[in-house]
C-alpha cells in the first residue's frame, strides 16, 4: 500500500512551470549524464586524431590532441597494408555466421512461440540457452583448438562461421520468441479459418510482420561476429586470413614500437561501418531490444 | 495432433543440435583433456584424474588470479548495473536530445572491446597519452601518470573501462523494463498522492526487478569470461598483478607462456561450474524474492 502523502507540495505556479518545462529538464539531464557521455566520447576522439596525426608527432612531448596538419595518408598505409581483405575476411564471416544463426533460432523462436509446449520443456530449453551462453570461447579454448585442429581446419573460416552462429543462437532466439509473443494469433488462425494451411498462413501472415524483429536480431549478431576476437585470434594463423579486429590488435599486441597512427587509422576503418549501422539504426534497435529484453 | 506434435519439436532441433555438437563436443574435449597429462602440442598422455586440477590449486599465481577475478567482477558487475539505472531512468523520460544521448550511450557496444582496449591502451600511456594531457590541462594532476605501469592504477583503470563498455548493453535491458511499465500504475499512484521518490521506491523498483536480474545473470557472465580488455591492456601484468582467470587460463594453455593445456582445460571446467552454480543460486534467491513478495 502506498502512504497517503498529506498535501500537494506548495509552490507557485510559476516555478512549477518552470521545473517542469522541457527545456529545464533537459538542461538537467544533459548535465547529469554528461560525465559518462564525456567519458564516451573520449576514446572516440582519442582515435580519429592519433589516427589524424602525422607519424613523427605522434610521440611528441609534452603531449599535444592535434598535430600539424591533418595526415589523411596514415588511411592509405593501413590499407596498403591489407586491410581490405582483412575487412573482406570480417564481412564474409560475419554475414554467413549470420545467416546461419537466424536459420536455425527463427524455427525455434516461432516453434516456442506457437506450439504448446509444456512450461517445463520450454522452462528447460531457455535453461539450456543460457548455459550456451555460459560456455564462453575462452572457456573452451583447449577444447575448441583440439577439435579444429583435429578436423584440419586451423586457419580456415568454416569453424568460425559455426561457432559464432552457435554462441548467437540464444540471443536471438529469446528476441525473435518475446517479439513473436507479441504478434497476435488470432491473425494466423483467421487464415486457417478461411482455408488456408499453416505454411501459407505463416508465409502470408506471420513472416511479413515477423522481418523487423528477424532484422535486429541479425543486426546483434553481426555486432557480435564483427567484434569478435577471442577465437579469431585462437583459429586464425596468417595475416591474409585475419578479420579486421584480429589485425588491428595484431599491430599493437607483442610488439615494442607501435605505430599508434597507423593502428588507430585501422581502428577507425574497423569501427566504421558499426557506428554508422548504430547511428542510422538507433531507434529500431532500442524498440527491437526493449520487445526482446527477456521476459 | 499428433503431427503437430512432430513439427513443434521439429523446428526446434536444429538449434538444439548446433548447440550440443559445437559446444558440447568441445566441452567433452575440455574434460577429457583436464582429465590427462598434456604436452605443450596438446599430445594427449595418460590419465591423471584430478592431478592437472591439483597442480592448479597449488599455485599462488592462480589463486591470487581467482581473487582477482571475483574483484574484477563485482567491480565491473556492481559499477555497471549501479550507473546504469540512473542513466536507464533519464533515457527513458523525453528530453531535447534524447535520442542523441541514448545512441552516444550506446556507442560503445558497436566498437569491439578488443578495439576499445586498444584505443585506451594508447591513451593511457604515460609519456605522449592523451588522458594525462586532459588531466594536466584541467588541472586535476600535474604528474605523468604511468597508467598502466603500476597494478595500482592499472587494475582500477581496467575495471572503469570495463564499466564504461558494459554500460550500454545494461542500459538497453533496463530501457526495455522501464518502456514496458504499465503507465496508468503510475497514474493510480500520483492520484493517491504518491511523489517521485516514493513511487520509485514501491512501484519502479519492484517492477524492474526481473530486469535487473536478467542484467546482473547476463554481466557477470560476460565480465567472468571478458579478455580482451585486461588481455589487450596489460597482458595480466605488470608481473601477473592484473591477471584474471580468464588471462591465467590463456598464458597457462599458449605455447608461449606456461605451455600447459592440461591446466588450461582444468581450470576451463572450474570456471563453467562456477558459473553454474552462480546462475543456479541466483535463480534460487530471485525465486524466493518474488515468493515473499507474493
Amino acid at each position: 500500500m502506498l502512504k497517503q502523502v498529506r498535501s500537494v507540495p506548495n509552490t507557485s505556479r510559476r516555478q512549477e512551470s518552470l521545473m517542469q518545462s522541457k527545456a529545464f529538464k533537459s538542461v538537467i539531464y544533459w548535465l547529469v549524464l554528461s560525465p559518462i557521455v564525456i567519458l564516451t566520447l573520449f576514446p572516440y576522439a582519442v582515435m580519429i586524431t592519433t589516427a589524424l596525426k602525422p607519424a613523427a608527432e605522434v610521440y611528441s612531448n609534452p603531449p599535444t590532441w592535434f598535430g600539424s596538419h591533418l595526415e589523411w595518408g596514415n588511411f592509405a598505409k593501413v590499407w596498403q597494408l591489407g586491410f581490405g581483405q582483412n575487412m573482406l575476411n570480417s564481412i564474409w564471416v560475419t554475414v554467413a555466421a549470420t545467416f546461419l544463426a537466424l536459420l536455425v533460432s527463427f524455427p525455434a523462436a516461432y516453434s516456442l512461440s506457437r506450439f504448446n509446449h509444456s512450461r517445463r520443456f520450454t522452462g528447460f530449453y531457455r535453461q539450456f540457452l543460457l548455459v550456451t551462453q555460459m560456455v564462453s570461447p575462452i572457456i573452451i579454448t583447449v577444447g575448441i583448438f583440439k577439435v579444429v585442429a583435429t578436423l584440419k581446419l586451423i586457419d580456415s573460416f568454416t569453424p568460425l562461421i559455426l561457432i559464432y552462429a552457435t554462441f548467437n543462437i540464444a540471443f536471438c532466439t529469446w528476441m525473435l520468441q518475446s517479439y513473436f509473443n507479441t504478434i497476435p494469433g488470432e491473425l494466423e488462425e483467421a487464415a486457417w479459418i478461411d482455408g488456408c494451411s499453416r505454411f501459407q498462413s505463416f508465409i502470408h501472415i506471420f513472416l511479413p510482420l515477423a522481418l523487423p524483429a528477424s532484422a535486429i536480431a541479425a543486426l546483434f549478431s553481426f555486432i557480435y561476429c564483427w567484434n569478435e576476437f577471442v577465437l579469431a585470434f585462437l583459429v586464425l594463423r596468417t595475416p591474409e586470413h585475419a578479420t579486421i579486429t584480429m589485425r588491428v590488435f595484431s599491430l599493437v599486441g607483442g610488439r615494442y614500437t607501435v605505430e599508434w597512427e597507423q593502428v588507430m587509422a585501422a581502428a577507425v576503418l574497423a569501427t566504421l561501418p558499426m557506428v554508422l549501422m548504430f547511428v542510422f539504426l538507433q531507434r529500431q534497435i532500442i524498440r527491437g531490444l526493449a520487445m526482446g529484453s527477456i521476459k | 495432433m499428433k503431427q503437430e506434435k512432430f513439427s513443434a519439436t521439429a523446428l526446434l532441433f536444429p538449434s538444439l543440435l548446433m548447440a550440443l555438437i559445437v559446444l558440447g563436443y568441445p566441452v567433452l574435449e575440455l574434460l577429457n583433456t583436464s582429465t590427462h597429462s598434456v604436452n605443450k602440442f596438446f599430445n594427449v598422455g595418460d590419465f591423471v584424474l584430478f592431478q592437472n586440477y591439483l597442480n592448479l590449486f597449488q599455485d599462488e599465481f592462480f589463486r591470487a588470479a581467482l581473487v582477482r577475478t571475483l574483484w574484477w567482477t563485482l567491480g565491473v558487475v556492481g559499477g555497471t548495473v549501479f550507473l546504469s539505472f540512473p542513466i536507464a531512468l533519464i533515457l527513458n523520460e523525453e528530453f531535447y536530445g534524447q535520442a542523441l544521448a541514448r545512441t552516444i550511450i550506446l556507442l560503445p557496444w558497436a566498437v569491439s572491446l578488443t578495439i576499445m582496449a586498444v584505443v585506451w591502451r594508447w591513451a593511457l600511456n604515460g609519456e605522449s597519452g592523451l588522458l594525462n594531457l586532459t588531466l594536466q590541462s584541467l588541472g586535476i594532476t600535474h604528474d605523468r601518470i604511468q597508467w598502466l605501469a603500476e597494478a595500482s592504477t592499472s587494475f582500477p583503470m581496467s575495471i572503469l573501462i570495463g564499466v564504461l563498455v558494459s554500460i550500454p548493453f545494461c542500459v538497453t535491458v533496463l530501457l526495455g523494463g522501464l518502456s514496458s511499465l504499465q503507465k496508468d500504475v503510475y497514474e493510480a499512484a500520483r492520484v493517491d498522492g504518491a511523489t517521485g521518490l516514493l513511487m520509485f521506491r514501491h512501484i519502479t523498483l519492484p517492477m524492474m526487478k526481473p530486469f535487473i536480474s536478467i542484467a546482473v545473470v547476463l554481466n557477470v557472465i560476460y565480465v567472468f569470461n571478458s579478455f580482451p580488455i585486461l588481455w589487450v591492456l596489460t597482458e595480466g601484468g605488470p608481473v601477473n598483478s592484473t591477471d584474471v582467470l580468464v588471462t591465467y587460463l590463456y598464458k597457462a594453455t599458449s605455447a608461449k607462456f606456461f605451455g600447459d593445456p592440461g591446466k588450461g582445460a582444468a581450470l576451463g571446467i572450474i570456471m563453467l561450474i562456477m558459473l553454474l552454480i552462480f546462475s543456479l543460486v541466483y535463480a534460487r534467491v530471485a525465486k524466493e524474492g518474488d515468493e515473499v513478495r507474493a
